[in-house]
């Protein structure tokens, strides 16, 4: 910068903003009261502004403001006073929200300037390694793929783990959306100001029978005091596939096969299917906002455009999505109205994932694509050219979505407020799966048509009290809920359609009505709740928090309609007390504690009540000839049993937590200990008379209990503020153990194994003193002079059977970490975002399934996993087995910005424009693993009588590197 | 203002907090009315309805094909198709296992069944008393009951009473069981007739099952022990039988596949069998489906529908055929073993120095629609229709198609299919797909067009030949020898569509040449199992088999059932040896 002697010249200013606990602050804004020119801190206080000496800069944060003449520094450190900096976090509790000090549970908040950056879809990405103890696995590569998203480890057996969403107080529920993928897609993650994890049972006790794997609650954007904003944010993403799976290549895939002794199928080619297969993949994304607040109102609009292409062809994800949020004080602020809509438009297209991917993998590499420029039509082993049926094949789904809600609160005498909130969140979906006929390759086409219409309506009123005895601080919750679920969903399908060049979902009269297959469900649930909180707080040094929540749940049974959640949680700021008033190292010292119960009712509709139903065409196997007249009478059975004494399970959780800051609060850190006892595990479960009409019946489960004990660490390091090069670096960790204790069956199994083969082959099997997520399978110790099999007799009877199975690992880590950094200097700025996990295992399907030595001898092809042993046979058994599991370690480089702040100026804009950022953002750029399929983070395992299976990978969607271009102009 | 803001506010809320619900569940999308025009037969048919299923491959089939002597499924080939995680290897060895999936799936089937049963009793009983066709059905559901039962008691060795869904069955075994089967049988056998054809149950198939019931009373009784055959009982074999043949409304069939063929419906040998109809969802084509070959395209209609290639006969099995017409080969010999519908040409006949590479024009034509697969045991290098593909058309010319030496799909289309004898669990080289002699005992039904599903055939059950084999068995253990060898050489001598094979007389019998005749004569169905525990040849060694346990001879109780009931201690109790 030898240019800074221009004359007069107005020069580039910069500097850092924080408060005087070292906290640096955000959106601060910067006006210089000269030339009218205005600038505002980014989330590492830094701000960037013209100037010249002499001039004066405001620096203004909600009502204080601050001054600063020019002089002849260049770069400038502003701190705001202790007054105006006890302008705190504040942290969303459920009903209400609190300081981030008064705060006596387990909640981690991440703010939107630390969501993960670049090509996300939904809030799981966003969250992913942002908060100790909360783990967020993507379940494939897919654009909009859904996650397991596990808040201390799992505590039921059953599908329902996937925490609560409530969105601006709005409870969300994704059961049956028809969505193919995530259901949470449908937010725009641009709209999102702030997430908060209720961990703890005292933080998500206040959503009883729904809390008990946690509740994450998001806040959407609003307007703020000051001067109007509008933001323009547009991305360009670039992505491929990261990691290619090491198939043999044409020439070695011959050499293998002959060398094994085969006889080699060659058509001469030399194709690479991966690359065949999947795509360079472009992705655009664009989100207009404006917002702006008054003294009695607020405001925020935004419009989103999202268009992710998938690596894979035919692999799409679209969203439009607008967003209005409303504030409005009247009455001296006594009556508030808050209002808030989202409404989107999904729509995700998907490729035949399990077909294309098995495909690629294993497809002859010496059959050529393309034959005289169009793809090949006749492969020597009779196969579809994939690259044929990817073009006739669709999979396609529209979800249109609208939330909203509105929450008229007034203060009715001073301190006592009440507050009603209307919610309405309709979802409708619509998904096509059709086949169009093809001639040669023959496909005789069909079509699958699935509606579903989702209606979810909240009516909310609650009463809240904060008033002060001396010194007292009492803040008292007390209100009811009443939330009403309906779903609809329909479908038909029909087979064998004309191959007229018309697509069957647009000539459905064309399909065989011989043919046809159709469905229906509709259920309606009902939830009603009464539920209250107190907060008390004396001096800021102790604080008490007790909740209770009665929940009712039609889905019960009627002896059995409602569960009491109560929690209670205490905290004490030793920070605050006289004793350490002195000791100027430490800042900030918190001891919290808790205890408290939870529910999870995530069950089947009408599993309490008896069901008949009846039928005359053999489903349900209900009818059969009674004589030769061709017609079937309409039989009458029962499907279900009733009970009526069925109930929710019941987690009890203890936490005992602490919170630090010390050297300014420059290093803050949490350190927490919790213990999860789940009990009343619903199972689906045979009857004990085994006469019963139906197989199976939903009962709790006495005595049976899932454990989760865990640490969970947060570090977090700020340096010096007044140096020009500034770096934030920090890390969160978590130990969980998860076991289940006292279960009177000898094995739980689930987790279906895929491929041709293994019909009924189970991996993941729970049982007594191992986690769930437990492999159950046989020990495979070697091969036979006659290459076949030999696994460990575990019981020592002579012969190897299903009861020579052992626990080998688990696929559930037992250590989970995330590390970050993130550095400024000057205009530009650095994050880097790793994280990996340890201690768990996969079990790999796909090699088990596809890359065996027997299909390499039929020319599939396979990676060397088929000829690691030279003397198997070629018809050895791929028995699930200790051989195909695998260690599932991994880090991760997950996410690398790198940002520079244009001076608006210099485009000579800088009246118009307030800032420009632009950015690049790598996602997934190297990942170290010794796992051997595309990707460790997986989870495609099939579940059984709804027990959940993890760690198992069968063909599933390969993840990208991705390389996001971004731009953000704000006016 | 304020004040009537704060009503406005206030009677809002009160609209919209619909108070307080009282959350019973409402079920909009099932109903416990339904509307019917025959209430009898809407009782019973869902006790019938899901005999096909239950008796389908991966359940009652397969556990009762696999587990014999006759039947061997190996995982095949490189895919190891029908591996499944090893239940058929289990059953096969006798290994079986708690977890085992086809006994579990068979087991729950039956429960159902019998709880259908059940359901329908209830639903007669009061109808019974005013109204003579409810009673006669509610005969017929308590017969169909104990017909459950006494397959349960066979396969697992428990019966279960109850009457109704408001009861805990009360579990039988051993006499206890067989006394209240037999009691059941008798006191609705005369309230039965024989006019509604072989698919339901009628006097004369509970004749039968009472017949049965007495030949394995012993074995039932003490199903560990060696086998006992109390004079009393088959005496009463002896009553049952004559019942059935005295009824004269059975007759031996001629042709002895026409029994299995898709319109069999008709057959007068039949006396209970699982009717099947094309437009019923339930209703298979698994049993023609699952032994042949994958490369097999039965019907020129449709291109998808193939066979699977699951169990083989045993090398051990097969030689029971050797030893029983010594150098003359079984197929010259004996009706039973084999059909031929597709006659070779000549001139293809050899095929030295033909393989898949240069076959082009070795072919010749049939008829699409009248176009018919060979029958009974497959041996050697098979033909076929040809296509590229599994649903890919089949080669034609000028609307007549064209046979072929089938290529073996499954291994790249390399080779031809060549059903060998040799296929065992050990040797890598014997359980390829193409590996071990196949049945197509079932014609493969002319409307499956999946090949799996819309079988039309009456999956047989009782037949009259059983009964005259029942009948000589009960003689011959009474020491009769004349009477049980003319039953024998009777049924040898009814199959007399194909002259030239119509099975020899026998010059004498014993038990080992009865047993040997019943496998030939039932080869393939469904009561091989009983018949090797009531001979004493389940502890048998034979094809990758050394299991002698005779634990083994029932199926274990599956573990889902046993952990669903281990909320009450000591009700159902594990079978010994499991």
């Amino acid at each position: 910068m030898s240019c800074v002697s221009f004359t007069f010249a107005q020069q580039q200013i910069s500097g850092t903003v924080q408060d005087d606990k070292g906290t640096l602050l955000q959106n601060v804004k910067i006006a210089n009261l000269q030339t009218q020119t205005a600038a505002v801190t980014d989330s590492l206080g830094n701000f960037i502004i013209n100037a010249e000496k002499g001039n004066v800069l405001e620096f203004s944060l909600d009502n204080s403001t601050q001054k600063v003449t020019v002089d002849n520094r260049t770069r400038y450190f502003v701190t705001f006073t202790n007054k105006l900096t006890d302008i705190e976090e504040v942290v969303m509790v459920g009903y209400g929200s609190q300081k981030r000090s008064d705060v006596t549970g387990a909640i981690g908040s991440v703010k939107s300037e630390d969501f993960n950056k670049g090509l996300v879809a939904n809030v799981g990405q966003l969250l992913q390694g942002k908060v100790a103890g909360v783990n967020v696995a993507n379940v494939s590569g897919e654009p909009g793929a859904n996650q397991n998203i596990v808040i201390r480890g799992v505590g039921s057996l059953r599908s329902g783990t996937t925490p609560l969403y409530v969105i601006d107080g709005f409870v969300i529920d994704n059961s049956n959306t028809g969505v193919a993928n995530n259901p949470m897609n449908f937010i725009n993650p641009d709209d999102i100001a702030s997430m908060d994890v209720l961990k703890d049972a005292s933080a998500s006790a206040i959503y009883g029978a729904r809390g008990a794997n946690g509740v994450i609650v998001i806040t959407t954007k609003k307007g703020k005091k000051g001067r109007t904003e509008m933001n323009l944010s547009s991305s360009l993403t670039v992505s491929s596939l990261a990691n290619k799976m090491n198939v043999f290549s044409a020439d070695e895939f011959r050499k293998q096969v002959t060398g094994m002794g085969a006889k080699l199928d060659d058509m001469g080619g030399n194709t690479d299917w991966q690359d065949e297969l999947t795509r360079m993949a472009i992705s655009k994304n664009v989100n207009f906002s404006a917002a702006g607040a008054t003294e009695n109102s607020n405001y925020y609009a935004a419009l989103g455009y999202e268009d992710q292409e998938g690596i894979l062809y035919n692999s799409s994800l679209r969203r439009y999505s607008g967003r209005v949020n409303v504030s409005q004080k009247a009455f001296d602020g006594r009556v508030n109205i808050d209002f808030n809509i989202n409404g989107s438009k999904t729509e995700n297209e998907r490729p035949s994932v399990t077909s294309m991917v098995s495909t690629m993998l294993t497809l002859n590499p010496t059959y050529p694509a393309y034959t005289n420029g169009s793809p090949t039509t006749v492969f020597n082993n009779g196969a579809f050219n994939p690259l044929i049926r990817q073009n006739i094949y669709t999979d396609f789904t529209n979800n249109n979505r609208i939330l909203a809600n509105i929450s008229p609160s007034v203060e009715i005498i001073k301190g006592l407020t009440y507050k009603l909130n209307l919610g309405v969140d309709y979802s409708n979906a619509d998904r096509i799966v059709q086949n169009i006929p093809h001639a040669v390759p023959l496909e005789n086409g069909s079509l699958n048509l699935n509606y579903f219409s989702n209606n979810n309506t909240l009516v909310e009123n609650y009463l809240t009290y904060k008033f002060k005895i001396q010194n007292h601080d009492f803040n008292v919750m007390a209100g009811h809920s009443y939330q009403r679920l309906f779903l609809v969903a329909r479908g038909w399908s029909y087979l064998n359609f004309p191959n007229n060049g018309i697509e069957p979902q647009y000539q459905i009269p064309a399909g065989d009505k011989t043919t046809m297959t159709s469905s229906s469900i509709a259920n309606r649930n009902e939830l009603q709740s009464w539920f209250g909180r107190v907060n008390y707080d004396f001096q800021d040094k102790y604080l008490l928090t007790a909740t209770l929540r009665a929940d009712g749940s039609s889905k019960f049974g009627e002896n059995n309609r409602y569960g009491v959640f109560p929690s209670v949680a205490a905290g004490w700021n030793i920070s605050k007390e006289s004793f350490l008033s002195d000791v100027d190292v430490i800042n900030d010292l918190k001891l919290r504690g808790s205890w408290g119960k939870t529910g999870n009712q995530e069950i089947p509709n009408k599993i309490t009540k008896k069901s008949y139903k009846s039928a005359s065409d053999g489903s349900g196997m209900a009818t059969y000839p009674m004589d030769d007249s061709g017609n079937y009478p309409v039989g009458i059975y029962l499907v279900r049993a009733n009970n009526p004494d069925l109930q929710w399970e019941v987690t009890t959780q203890t936490n005992v937590g602490v919170d630090f800051g010390i050297l300014n609060n420059r290093l803050t850190g949490t350190v927490d200990f919790f213990k999860k006892v789940s009990n009343n595990i619903l199972l689906e479960i045979s009857p004990e008379d085994p006469i019963e009409p139906a197989e199976t019946m939903w009962k709790n489960i006495p005595n049976m209990s899932i454990h989760n004990t865990g640490w969970e660490f947060a570090l977090d390091y700020n340096s010096d503020r007044n140096k020009s090069f500034t770096y934030n670096i920090g890390a969160n960790v978590a130990f969980i153990k998860n076991k289940v204790k006292d279960s009177p069956y000898k094995v739980i199994s689930t987790g279906e194994a895929q491929g041709p083969g293994t019909t009924n082959a189970v991996i993941n099997g729970y049982l007594n003193g191992q986690p769930i997520g437990t492999f159950y399978v046989r020990e495979f110790v070697g091969l036979s002079e006659n290459g076949t099999n030999i696994f460990k007799d575990v019981d020592g009877d002579g012969i190897i059977t299903d009861n020579d199975r052992v626990a080998a690992g688990s696929a559930l880590p037992d250590f989970t970490y995330n590390l970050y950094v993130k550095m400024a200097y000057r205009n530009f700025d650095l994050g880097l975002n790793f994280n990996g996990v340890s201690g768990n295992m996969i079990y790999n399907n796909t090699a088990s399934t596809l890359f065996t030595r027997g299909r390499l001898g039929l020319s599939q092809n396979t990676t060397d996993a088929a000829t690691q042993f030279p003397n198997e046979s070629v018809n050895n058994t791929n028995v699930i087995s200790t051989r195909y599991l695998e260690k599932g370690d991994f880090f991760r480089l997950n996410n690398a910005t790198l940002g520079y702040n244009l001076n608006p100026r210099i485009l000579g804009i800088g009246n118009h424009v307030r800032n420009i950022k632009l950015s690049v953002t790598a996602q997934n750029l190297f990942v170290i693993t010794k796992y051997s399929g595309f990707d460790p983070e997986i989870n495609t395992g099939i579940s059984q009588g709804g027990i959940q299976s993890f760690g198992i990978d069968y063909s599933t969607y390969p993840k990208a590197r991705s390389f996001v271009f971004g731009v953000n102009v704000g006016f | 203002m304020k004040n009537k803001f704060l009503i406005g506010i206030v009677s809002l809320s009160a609209l919209f907090a619909v108070g307080c619900t009282d959350l019973s569940e409402e079920i909009i999308d099932e109903s416990l009315d339904v509307q019917t025009d025959n209430i009898i037969s809407a009782a019973m048919a869902p006790a019938y309805g899901p005999l096909p299923d239950a008796f389908t491959h991966t359940k009652n089939y397969g556990l009762q094909l696999v587990s014999s002597d006759q039947a061997i499924l190996p995982p095949r080939g490189s895919g190891n198709d029908w591996y499944d995680g090893g239940k058929y290897i289990e059953l096969h060895q006798h290994n079986t296992t708690t977890t085992n999936v086809v006994v579990r799936d068979t087991w729950n089937a039956f429960t159902l069944m019998l709880s259908r049963t059940i359901t329908a009793i209830e639903r007669l009983q009061p109808l019974a008393a005013t109204d003579s066709e409810a009673a006669k059905a509610l005969a017929e559901m308590r017969g169909l009951r104990a017909y459950y039962n006494m397959l349960m008691l066979d396969y697992w060795g428990i019966a279960f009473k109850k009457d109704a869904a408001s009861e805990q069955s009360v579990i039988l075994r051993k006499a206890d069981a067989v006394n209240y089967i037999e009691s059941e049988f008798l006191a609705v056998v005369n309230q039965l007739d024989n006019t509604k054809g072989p698919g339901r149950i009628s006097q004369a198939s509970v004749n039968g099952f009472l017949a049965q019931l007495y030949l394995n009373a012993g074995v039932y009784r003490n199903p560990y022990g060696t086998p006992t055959f109390p004079q009393n009982d088959m005496d009463k074999v002896i009553e049952y039988t004559n019942k059935v043949i005295d009824s004269g409304l059975f007759v031996l069939s001629p042709e002895y596949f026409s029994i299995f063929d898709d319109n069999n419906h008709s057959n007068k040998e039949l006396i209970f069998a699982i009717d099947q109809r094309s437009n019923l969802t339930t209703s298979h084509n698994r049993l023609a489906y699952w032994s042949l070959s994958g490369s097999q395209y039965p019907l020129a209609a449709f291109p998808k529908a193939n066979g699977t290639d699951g169990p083989a006969l045993t090398k051990y099995f097969y030689n029971t055929w050797v030893q029983a017409y010594g150098s003359t080969d079984p197929a010259q010999a004996d009706a039973r073993f084999y059909k031929e519908n597709l006659v070779i040409p000549q001139n293809l006949q050899n095929l030295t120095g033909i393989n898949p590479a240069n076959d082009a024009n070795h072919y010749f034509l049939v008829n699409g629609a009248t176009y018919q697969i060979n029958r009974g045991i497959q041996r050697g290098i098979q033909w076929g229709l040809r296509n590229s593909a599994n649903g890919q058309p089949f080669q034609t010319i000028n609307g007549q198609y064209k046979i072929y030496p089938m290529i073996e799909q499954r291994d790249g289309f390399t080779s031809y299919v060549n059903h060998g004898i040799d296929i065992d669990l050990e040797n890598p080289n014997n359980k390829d797909y193409a590996d071990g002699y196949r049945v197509a005992k079932y014609q493969f039904s002319s409307t499956s067009d999946s090949g799996r599903n819309k079988g039309q055939a009456d999956i047989v059950l009782l037949r009259l030949a059983d009964i005259y084999l029942m009948r000589a068995e009960a003689q011959l253990r009474k020491g009769n020898n004349g009477a049980a060898l003319s039953d024998v050489n009777l049924v040898r001598a009814s199959r007399t569509a194909r002259p030239q094979v119509t099975p020899p007389a026998l010059t004498s019998i014993n038990l080992d040449l009865l047993y040997r005749e019943r496998g030939f004569e039932f080869y393939w169905e469904y009561s091989r199992r009983t018949d090797m525990i009531r001979f004493g040849h389940f502890e048998d060694t034979y094809a990758s088999k050394t299991n002698a346990d005779v634990r083994k001879r029932l199926f274990p109780i599956p573990q889902s059932a046993i952990d669903g009931a281990s909320s009450a201690p000591g009700y159902l109790v594990q079978n010994e040896g499991y």
